[in-house]
């Protein structure tokens, strides 16, 4: 089948085609059965408002109102495909949830989507977030998400050559700051290690950690290093304290 | 509780409140989302959970939500939740949120035990879940409740995600029964002597720019006092303002409106702290529309957010209305907007415009340091030109003065003088003697054997 006939204008991927249909069915059930679901669709009047109202409709072939109708109509094929690459257009602005009459969150939907698309390792999933693996480095080990070193100037060549000027004595730059804050080029700012410990349990308890191993074993071997390497530090001050 | 009759249903415990009339015009009169006040006592009295509530040493102000509900917003003694992309991209964004609170002489807490509230990741990638997000949004909170401190969060979508969180929490048992056990793990559950285990959840999420909103009046008389002594005037300053789609599009509910404010139509935090200094509020017509950040867009797409930032907002803002500024009051957004300027001009597309938060807009307005304290030359957008309409004049030498400052440091450290260095941050740090850095000394850091980022 090409496309879909109430407008699904992609056609729907050979990849997708060749996948046994029990585990298309297996993988829209994995959304259906999270607990937000229910919370986040009630009906659709197919009024659009919410994909008039998109930013990311305005420049992909993408549209929230065709994620609700696609789950109203258990649509497998064309639901399973949006998992791979469509529904990585949305910009998790919330726009479509505030504006909805039926106060659908098509924009939430998708954040279930992904999350299933990550925990099931799609092929599409890991290649579309291979460039995003340093900020899941910095995350993962620090709960920062976001440093001042990571603002180099030649990845962002586009940001202007003030951004440049803003790399040079950095790290004098943030000392400057008179207050605590910021003082930490490495990491937004100086987390605890007691903290990062307690995140690392959270990780491990949630599933986290084993999710991001088959997302990426790569990725995942730097950050268990940087992640027992902690815990050996942790274990030792804590011995030394007793 | 001063409004026992109000136009809604009052909650028995008092923690939901509505004024006896509507305070503007609504939309829906018996809010669902209102209901979790109501629900938290209940859990509250089953053992379930435990509110941090606050109480009169936070100095609460009341605001009203879309719904006509009553927010108390704590002005006082605050934790001060921080935002990753804040600290690390716009050092004086958090900057100038403290050199408020020293002015003012409020107490705060600002200490290392927090990590972020890591929903910037979940909604790029995915890479999270609810269960997940939780349980780092209950340790923080459960941190500052130790504390005694009332959490006030400073990046709208840890807001906007927390908001969710605790909605999420309090409607489904089985996502507190799967975090109870995590907790327990990390000795952040309360037992309060009756064998019960409780999670700690805030009365209320609050959001700094909660906070500014609740506080103009006390910034508008320092304008007065102290900016305006200065030679500052911001009464011809043209002000786009964009609003924060996880601050008032998630959960809608829960975020300020005024009737000063559109007639309460619109969210009124930022709106309403740059009317209250008497700068002109532009209007434009694409006001709702979001800056295009997109969380992964802005690392990985970046062509969608430069053309959406380009397209639907700075062109639509200098063209319709000629704006001086466009203030904000979160993080992605003034991100997107200072940075994706500059390329424009590669298309003819160049609609040069300042940008930057409520806070540091009122921080510059009451005669902040525009280096030193409001940290403007990490912005890539054109604010020099602000900067002399609102008479700060002196803008060179100000810079001038705060290179030479960095240019000290930096020698000093490079030649080791460590001691030097410490005795030049005693005169020139701002933060005592109000802000206590932490309540206990950290055993050390997570980020010290992390490698510097390279391209
Ligand atoms: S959340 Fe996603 S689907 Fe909803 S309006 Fe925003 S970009 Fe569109
Ligand atoms: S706004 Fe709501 S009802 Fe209208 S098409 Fe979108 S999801 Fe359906």
């Amino acid at each position: 089948m090409d496309g879909h006939p109430y407008g699904y204008n992609l056609p729907i991927s050979e990849k997708t085609k060749a996948v046994p249909w029990e585990e298309k069915v297996r993988i829209v059930e994995e959304v259906k059965s999270d607990f937000r679901f229910k919370e986040y669709i009630f009906g659709c009047l197919n009024c659009g408002v919410c994909t008039a109202s998109c930013p990311s409709n305005r420049f992909f072939d993408y549209s929230p109102r065709e994620i609700v109708q696609r789950f109203l109509e258990e649509d497998v094929e064309v639901l399973y495909d949006m998992m791979h690459e469509y529904i990585w257009a949305c910009s998790q602005c919330f726009t479509c949830w505030i504006r909805c009459p039926f106060v659908n969150n098509p924009g939430g939907l998708v954040a279930i989507m992904r999350e299933v698309a990550v925990r099931n390792a799609f092929e599409a999933t890991k290649d579309l977030l291979k460039p995003y693996g340093r900020v899941l480095l910095k995350v993962m080990t620090t709960g920062n998400q976001l440093s001042a070193d990571m603002l180099q100037p030649d990845f962002f060549p586009d940001w202007g050559p003030k951004m440049a000027d803003n790399m040079e004595n950095l790290r004098a730059k943030r000392l400057a700051i008179p207050f605590d804050v910021g003082k930490s080029v490495k990491t937004a700012w100086e987390v605890s290690l007691e903290t990062a410990i307690e995140m690392y349990t959270i990780w491990r308890e949630t599933g986290i950690f084993e999710m991001l191993e088959k997302l990426d074993p790569n990725l995942y071997n730097v950050i268990m290093d940087i992640v027992e390497e902690n815990e050996e530090r942790y274990e030792e001050l804590y011995e030394e304290e007793e | 509780m001063a409004h026992a009759h109000g136009f809604g249903h009052n909650s028995p415990g008092g923690l939901l409140r509505y004024p006896e009339k509507p305070p503007f015009p609504l939309k829906e009169y018996s809010a669902h989302y209102d209901h979790i006040f109501e629900m938290m006592e209940e859990l509250e009295a089953k053992g379930e959970i435990l509110i941090h509530r606050i109480t009169e040493e936070h100095q609460p102000v009341e605001v009203f939500t879309r719904t006509g509900r009553i927010k108390l917003i704590p002005t006082n003694k605050l934790w001060h939740h921080k935002s990753c992309g804040q600290c690390g991209n716009i050092p004086g964004y958090p900057a100038s949120i403290f050199w408020f609170m020293n002015k003012f002489g409020l107490d705060y807490l600002n200490e290392p035990h927090q990590t972020s509230c890591t929903a910037w990741n979940y909604h790029g990638s995915g890479t999270s879940n609810p269960v997940a997000l939780a349980a780092v949004w209950l340790r923080n909170m459960h941190q500052a409740w130790k504390t005694g401190y009332y959490p006030l969060i400073h990046c709208g979508t840890s807001f906007g995600s927390y908001k969710e969180t605790r909605e999420q929490l309090i409607m489904n048992k089985e996502l507190r029964d799967a975090v109870k056990p995590i907790l327990r793990k990390l000795g952040r559950l309360v037992d309060i002597g009756d064998g019960k285990e409780r999670i700690v959840i805030p009365q209320e999420v609050v959001h700094y720019s909660e906070w500014v909103h609740a506080m103009r009046y006390k910034i508008k008389e320092l304008y007065e006092k102290e900016g305006k002594a200065k030679g500052i005037d911001v009464s011809n300053v043209r002000v786009a303002i964009h609003n924060a789609c996880h601050t008032y599009k998630m959960i809608a509910d829960d975020y300020p409106y005024d009737p000063e404010v559109f007639n309460g139509q619109r969210p009124a935090a930022s709106t309403a702290v740059v009317k209250a200094l008497g700068a002109q509020v532009v209007d434009y017509s694409t006001w709702f529309d979001c800056c295009g950040f997109g969380f992964r867009h802005i690392l990985t797409e970046r062509e969608f957010t430069r053309s959406f930032a380009i397209q639907r907002k700075l062109k639509v803002i200098y063209e319709e209305v000629k704006a001086d500024l466009i203030v904000t009051h979160d993080t992605g957004c003034t991100t997107t907007f200072e940075k994706n300027q500059w390329i424009g001009k590669a298309h003819g597309m160049y609609y040069p415009v300042a940008v930057m938060s409520d806070v540091m807009f009122a921080a510059l307005a009451c005669g902040a340091h525009p280096f030193k304290v409001v940290q403007l030359y990490w912005n890539c957008s054109d604010y020099e030109r602000l900067l002399e309409k609102m008479g700060i004049s002196n803008w060179r030498e100000l810079r001038k003065e705060w290179e030479d400052t960095v240019k000290y440091i930096a020698e000093l450290e490079k030649a080791g003088k460590y001691d030097e260095l410490m005795e030049f941050f005693k005169e020139y740090d701002l933060y005592e003697p109000y802000s206590r850095t932490s309540t206990g000394k950290p055993k050390a850091s997570a980020t010290a054997n992390m490698p510097l980022f390279k391209s």
